[in-house]
C-alpha cells in the first residue's frame, strides 16, 4: 500500500464528490425526460439518485471511521432542455463509467487495507453491475453499444 | 444592444475551451492521447462532468475516443485548442508587458476575457503588439512615457477616453 492516509483521504473525498454530484445530475435530469421510454427512464434515475446519494454516504463514513470529516466539493451547474430518454441514459451510461473507473485506478492504493480494500472491491462490484444494468436498459431502446470492456 | 445576451451563445463555450486546453496538455507526454481521469484532475472537476462534457464536444467533432475511454484532439480540436491559446497569449502579453499588469492577474484576465472576443479583435490587437515590437526603442520610449502618465493621471479627471467620465473614479467600484 504505497499511499499516504493523506492522500487516501483525498482519493475518497473526489469519490464521494462523483457520487453525489451524478445524484444532483440524475435529479435534474429526470425532469428532462420527453418521448418513447420515459418511464423506463423516469425509473432509472430515481432509483439512481437514491443509490448515488447512499454511495456518497457510505465513502462518507469510510472517511469518518478514519478519523477525518468528509470533505465535498462539487462545481455544478446544470440546466437544458427536454431530452430523450436515450440521450439522458446514454450520459447516465457516462457517468457510471467514469465512476467505476474511479473506483477501479483507486483498488490498488488501498490494496492491503483491512477495511478500504474490501469496500473498494465491493463498490467495484456494484458500479460494474450498474453499468451492464444500464447497457442493457440502452440496448432495449435499439442503440448499438460501442465495445466497452468492463472489467 | 444585446450584445451581453451573445455571451452565451460562443461558438466554443469557456468550459469546452478549458477541456480543449486540458486534453491538450495531458495528451501531450502520451501522443495526443488523454485519460478522462487526467483531464478531471487537470480541469480540477469530477470524471463524471468530464465524461458528459466530452459527449458535447464529440457531438461537434472537436474530440475523438477509443475503445478505452482514452481522448483525443480531432484535428478540428487541435486547430481550436491552437486558437484559444494563440488568443490568450496576445491578451496576456498585452495586459503583462504592455499595460503593467502583474503576470498572475493577466494570466487571470486573458484567461477570463479569450473567449469573449472575437477573432477579428483578437488579431487587430496582434496586430498592434507586432507594430509596437516593430521598433524597440519607440517601444521603450512609449513604454515609459505611460509609465509617467498613468502616475500622474489622478490629478486630471478629464479626458476624451470616456467622454467627461473618468474611468478612475468608477472603477474602485466595480464588483
Amino acid at each position: 500500500m504505497g499511499a499516504s492516509e493523506a492522500e487516501l483521504i483525498d482519493d475518497l473525498n473526489r469519490l464521494m464528490a462523483e457520487e453525489a454530484e451524478a445524484s444532483m445530475r440524475y435529479f435534474q435530469m429526470r425532469f428532462r425526460l420527453r418521448g418513447r421510454g420515459r418511464e423506463t427512464a423516469e425509473k432509472f434515475f430515481a432509483e439512481a439518485i437514491k443509490e448515488t446519494l447512499e454511495h456518497a454516504e457510505l465513502i462518507a463514513k469510510q472517511i469518518h471511521a478514519l478519523g477525518h470529516v468528509p470533505s465535498l466539493q462539487i462545481n455544478l451547474s446544470v440546466e437544458g432542455g427536454p431530452m430523450p430518454p436515450e440521450d439522458a441514459l446514454g450520459e447516465a451510461l457516462d457517468v457510471e463509467q467514469a465512476a467505476l473507473e474511479a473506483y477501479q485506478e483507486f483498488l490498488p492504493r488501498v490494496a492491503g487495507h483491512p477495511t478500504l480494500e474490501p469496500f473498494i472491491r465491493q463498490q467495484i462490484a456494484i458500479e460494474t453491475e450498474h453499468v451492464q444494468d444500464l447497457q442493457e436498459v440502452l440496448r432495449s431502446f435499439g442503440l448499438k453499444l460501442v465495445a466497452k470492456p468492463v472489467v | 444592444m444585446d450584445t451581453w445576451k451573445q455571451f452565451e451563445a460562443n461558438e466554443l463555450t469557456h468550459s469546452a475551451a478549458h477541456h480543449l486546453l486540458a486534453i491538450h496538455e495531458v495528451g501531450l507526454q502520451y501522443g495526443g492521447w488523454a485519460r478522462v481521469s487526467d483531464i478531471a484532475r487537470e480541469l480540477q472537476i469530477t470524471r463524471g462532468s468530464v465524461s458528459i462534457n466530452l459527449r458535447a464536444l464529440k457531438k461537434r467533432g472537436l474530440v475523438e475516443t477509443d475503445a478505452h475511454r482514452l481522448v483525443k484532439l480531432t484535428p478540428e480540436g487541435l486547430q481550436a485548442a491552437k486558437a484559444v491559446m494563440a488568443t490568450r497569449a496576445v491578451l496576456k502579453t498585452f495586459f503583462a508587458d504592455v499595460l503593467g499588469v502583474p503576470d498572475i492577474q493577466a494570466d487571470i484576465d486573458s484567461c477570463k476575457i479569450e473567449h469573449l472576443i472575437s477573432h477579428a479583435t483578437a488579431e487587430r490587437l496582434a496586430l498592434f503588439q507586432r507594430f509596437l515590437t516593430s521598433d524597440p526603442d519607440a517601444l521603450q520610449q512609449l513604454l515609459a512615457r505611460f509609465q509617467r502618465f498613468h502616475a500622474e493621471c489622478p490629478q486630471e479627471r478629464s479626458c476624451d477616453v470616456c467622454k467627461g467620465h473618468c474611468p478612475l473614479d468608477g472603477l474602485p467600484h466595480a464588483i
